[in-house]
Protein backbone atom coordinates (compact mmCIF):
# COMPACT_ATOMS: atom_id res chain seq x y z
CA UNK A 1 0.00 0.00 0.00
CA UNK A 2 1.39 3.37 -1.01
CA UNK A 3 1.65 6.08 1.60
CA UNK A 4 -0.77 8.91 0.91
CA UNK A 5 -0.43 12.43 2.25
CA UNK A 6 -2.99 15.13 1.61
CA UNK A 7 -1.85 18.69 2.26
CA UNK A 8 -4.96 20.82 2.63
CA UNK A 9 -6.40 24.09 3.90
CA UNK A 10 -9.49 24.08 6.10
CA UNK A 11 -11.04 26.79 3.87
CA UNK A 12 -10.55 25.05 0.52
CA UNK A 13 -13.48 23.07 -1.00
CA UNK A 14 -11.31 21.00 -3.38
CA UNK A 15 -9.30 19.92 -0.33
CA UNK A 16 -12.52 18.75 1.31
CA UNK A 17 -13.45 16.84 -1.86
CA UNK A 18 -10.06 15.12 -1.82
CA UNK A 19 -10.64 14.04 1.79
CA UNK A 20 -14.09 12.79 0.77
CA UNK A 21 -12.57 10.80 -2.11
CA UNK A 22 -10.32 8.82 0.25
CA UNK A 23 -12.90 8.56 3.05
CA UNK A 24 -15.59 7.22 0.73
CA UNK A 25 -13.28 4.49 -0.51
CA UNK A 26 -11.86 3.66 2.92
CA UNK A 27 -8.39 4.54 1.73
CA UNK A 28 -5.98 5.35 4.50
CA UNK A 29 -4.22 8.69 4.22
CA UNK A 30 -2.62 11.34 6.32
CA UNK A 31 -4.59 14.57 5.99
CA UNK A 32 -2.92 17.78 7.13
CA UNK A 33 -4.84 21.05 7.41
CA UNK A 34 -1.80 23.24 7.04
CA UNK A 35 -3.57 26.42 8.16
CA UNK A 36 -4.50 24.78 11.46
CA UNK A 37 -0.92 23.87 12.44
CA UNK A 38 1.06 25.91 14.94
CA UNK A 39 3.35 28.57 13.45
CA UNK A 40 6.53 26.52 13.47
CA UNK A 41 4.97 23.37 12.00
CA UNK A 42 3.05 25.49 9.50
CA UNK A 43 6.20 27.16 8.17
CA UNK A 44 7.99 23.82 7.85
CA UNK A 45 5.04 22.18 6.14
CA UNK A 46 4.58 25.07 3.68
CA UNK A 47 8.28 24.81 2.79
CA UNK A 48 7.77 21.13 2.12
CA UNK A 49 4.66 21.72 0.00
CA UNK A 50 6.50 24.35 -2.00
CA UNK A 51 9.42 22.01 -2.52
CA UNK A 52 7.30 19.14 -3.83
CA UNK A 53 4.68 21.09 -5.79
CA UNK A 54 6.43 24.35 -6.67
CA UNK A 55 3.43 26.27 -5.37
CA UNK A 56 1.90 27.59 -2.19
CA UNK A 57 -1.63 26.54 -3.14
CA UNK A 58 -3.74 23.56 -2.12
CA UNK A 59 -4.60 20.68 -2.19
CA UNK A 60 -1.36 18.83 -2.83
CA UNK A 61 -1.65 15.06 -2.77
CA UNK A 62 1.35 12.76 -2.50
CA UNK A 63 0.77 9.11 -3.36
CA UNK A 64 3.97 7.10 -3.04
CA UNK A 65 6.41 9.01 -5.24
CA UNK A 66 3.75 10.83 -7.25
CA UNK A 67 2.67 14.40 -6.58
CA UNK A 68 -0.77 15.62 -7.64
CA UNK A 69 -1.31 19.37 -7.50
CA UNK A 70 -4.97 20.31 -7.19
CA UNK A 71 -7.91 17.93 -6.94
CA UNK A 72 -7.84 15.66 -9.98
CA UNK A 73 -9.98 12.55 -9.44
CA UNK A 74 -8.84 10.88 -12.66
CA UNK A 75 -5.19 11.36 -11.81
CA UNK A 76 -5.71 10.08 -8.24
CA UNK A 77 -7.43 6.97 -9.59
CA UNK A 78 -4.64 6.36 -12.12
CA UNK A 79 -1.91 6.71 -9.56
CA UNK A 80 -3.72 4.46 -7.06
CA UNK A 81 -4.22 1.79 -9.74
CA UNK A 82 -0.58 1.78 -10.79
CA UNK B 1 -8.85 65.84 -18.18
CA UNK B 2 -9.96 62.97 -16.02
CA UNK B 3 -7.41 61.38 -13.73
CA UNK B 4 -7.13 57.76 -12.89
CA UNK B 5 -8.34 56.56 -9.56
CA UNK B 6 -6.94 53.72 -7.46
CA UNK B 7 -8.94 50.61 -6.61
CA UNK B 8 -8.14 49.79 -2.96
CA UNK B 9 -8.87 46.10 -3.61
CA UNK B 10 -6.77 45.18 -6.69
CA UNK B 11 -4.48 48.25 -6.47
CA UNK B 12 -4.96 49.05 -10.15
CA UNK B 13 -5.78 52.63 -11.22
CA UNK B 14 -8.54 53.11 -13.74
CA UNK B 15 -10.38 55.92 -15.52
CA UNK B 16 -13.88 56.67 -14.32
CA UNK B 17 -16.42 56.34 -17.12
CA UNK B 18 -18.74 58.93 -15.62
CA UNK B 19 -18.62 61.73 -13.08
CA UNK B 20 -19.25 60.51 -9.54
CA UNK B 21 -19.98 62.47 -6.40
CA UNK B 22 -19.24 61.81 -2.76
CA UNK B 23 -20.98 58.64 -1.58
CA UNK B 24 -21.68 57.25 -5.07
CA UNK B 25 -21.07 53.61 -5.80
CA UNK B 26 -18.30 52.69 -8.28
CA UNK B 27 -17.53 49.21 -9.63
CA UNK B 28 -13.86 48.54 -10.30
CA UNK B 29 -13.61 47.53 -13.99
CA UNK B 30 -10.56 45.37 -13.22
CA UNK B 31 -11.61 43.23 -10.24
CA UNK B 32 -15.32 43.98 -9.90
CA UNK B 33 -15.03 45.37 -6.37
CA UNK B 34 -17.94 47.45 -5.12
CA UNK B 35 -16.47 50.77 -4.00
CA UNK B 36 -17.66 54.12 -2.66
CA UNK B 37 -16.44 57.48 -3.94
CA UNK B 38 -15.11 59.82 -1.24
CA UNK B 39 -14.20 63.49 -1.68
CA UNK B 40 -12.06 64.73 1.18
CA UNK B 41 -10.73 68.30 0.85
CA UNK B 42 -10.81 68.20 -2.94
CA UNK B 43 -8.93 64.95 -2.99
CA UNK B 44 -11.06 62.09 -4.18
CA UNK B 45 -10.47 58.45 -3.47
CA UNK B 46 -12.32 55.15 -3.46
CA UNK B 47 -12.98 53.06 -0.40
CA UNK B 48 -14.60 49.73 0.30
CA UNK B 49 -18.20 50.06 1.50
CA UNK B 50 -17.72 50.33 5.27
CA UNK B 51 -21.17 49.10 6.28
CA UNK B 52 -21.76 46.39 3.72
CA UNK B 53 -22.29 42.84 4.94
CA UNK B 54 -19.12 40.84 4.07
CA UNK B 55 -21.06 38.15 2.24
CA UNK B 56 -22.83 40.73 0.11
CA UNK B 57 -19.54 42.49 -0.62
CA UNK B 58 -17.73 39.37 -1.86
CA UNK B 59 -20.75 38.01 -3.73
CA UNK B 60 -21.22 41.26 -5.59
CA UNK B 61 -17.50 41.50 -6.32
CA UNK B 62 -17.29 37.98 -7.80
CA UNK B 63 -20.54 38.42 -9.75
CA UNK B 64 -19.21 41.68 -11.22
CA UNK B 65 -15.87 40.08 -12.07
CA UNK B 66 -17.54 37.09 -13.74
CA UNK B 67 -19.70 39.46 -15.78
CA UNK B 68 -16.70 41.60 -16.81
CA UNK B 69 -14.84 38.51 -18.08
CA UNK B 70 -17.85 36.38 -19.06
CA UNK B 71 -16.86 33.63 -16.64
CA UNK B 72 -19.26 31.19 -15.02
CA UNK B 73 -19.90 29.65 -11.62
CA UNK B 74 -20.95 26.15 -10.62
CA UNK B 75 -21.75 24.23 -7.44
CA UNK B 76 -18.33 25.16 -6.02
CA UNK B 77 -19.48 28.75 -5.59
CA UNK B 78 -21.15 28.50 -2.19
CA UNK B 79 -18.46 26.40 -0.47
CA UNK B 80 -15.89 28.88 -1.79
CA UNK B 81 -17.85 31.82 -0.45
CA UNK B 82 -17.80 30.09 2.95
CA UNK B 83 -14.03 29.69 2.62
CA UNK B 84 -13.62 33.34 1.67
CA UNK B 85 -15.73 34.46 4.64
CA UNK B 86 -13.65 32.24 6.96
CA UNK B 87 -10.47 33.83 5.59
CA UNK B 88 -11.87 37.30 6.16
CA UNK B 89 -12.92 36.40 9.69
CA UNK B 90 -9.53 34.93 10.59
CA UNK B 91 -7.11 37.00 8.53
CA UNK B 92 -8.93 40.25 7.83
CA UNK B 93 -9.60 40.07 4.08
CA UNK B 94 -11.04 37.90 1.32
CA UNK B 95 -7.85 35.95 0.66
CA UNK B 96 -7.98 33.00 -1.71
CA UNK B 97 -9.34 30.02 0.28
CA UNK B 98 -6.90 27.64 -1.45
CA UNK B 99 -3.73 29.63 -0.86
CA UNK B 100 -1.74 29.95 2.32
CA UNK B 101 -0.35 33.47 1.90
CA UNK B 102 -2.40 36.35 3.18
CA UNK B 103 -1.02 38.97 0.83
CA UNK B 104 -2.66 41.52 -1.42
CA UNK B 105 -2.14 39.54 -4.64
CA UNK B 106 -4.19 36.68 -3.18
CA UNK B 107 -7.25 38.81 -2.47
CA UNK B 108 -10.13 37.41 -4.52
CA UNK B 109 -10.19 37.69 -7.51
CA UNK B 110 -6.49 36.92 -7.06
CA UNK B 111 -3.71 38.26 -9.30
CA UNK B 112 -3.18 35.04 -11.27
CA UNK B 113 -6.91 34.96 -12.01
CA UNK B 114 -6.88 38.60 -13.12
CA UNK B 115 -3.83 37.77 -15.28
CA UNK B 116 -5.79 35.13 -17.19
CA UNK B 117 -5.36 31.74 -15.48
CA UNK B 118 -9.01 30.93 -16.32
CA UNK B 119 -8.25 31.34 -20.04
CA UNK B 120 -5.30 28.97 -19.68
CA UNK B 121 -6.73 26.31 -17.39
CA UNK B 122 -10.46 26.59 -17.90
CA UNK B 123 -10.90 27.63 -14.28
CA UNK B 124 -9.17 29.59 -11.55
CA UNK B 125 -7.08 27.59 -9.11
CA UNK B 126 -9.94 27.27 -6.59
CA UNK B 127 -12.64 26.47 -9.11
CA UNK B 128 -14.65 29.60 -8.43
CA UNK B 129 -14.45 31.12 -11.93
CA UNK B 130 -14.93 28.86 -14.96
CA UNK B 131 -14.52 29.59 -18.63
CA UNK B 132 -17.48 27.43 -19.66
CA UNK B 133 -20.91 27.24 -18.05
CA UNK B 134 -21.64 24.02 -16.12
CA UNK B 135 -23.05 21.29 -18.33
CA UNK B 136 -26.59 20.11 -17.75
CA UNK B 137 -26.77 17.20 -15.36
CA UNK B 138 -23.24 17.76 -14.17
CA UNK B 139 -23.02 17.56 -10.42
ZN1 LIG C 1 -10.16 46.56 -8.36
Amino acid sequence: MKKITLYALSTCPFCRMAKGYFDKRDIEYEGIDVDMLNEKEKEETIQEVQKISGRRAFPVIVIGEEVIVGYDELRIGEVLDK
Amino acid sequence: MREKILCPVCQVSFLLREEKKDGDEVICPVCGAVLIMRMDEEKRHLERPPDMDPEEEIRRRMDNFAKLRTYHFNQMKNPLIEGLLAKRERFGDFYCPCKIDHVQENVCPCLETRMGSVEQNGKCHCGLFWKEPPKNGEK
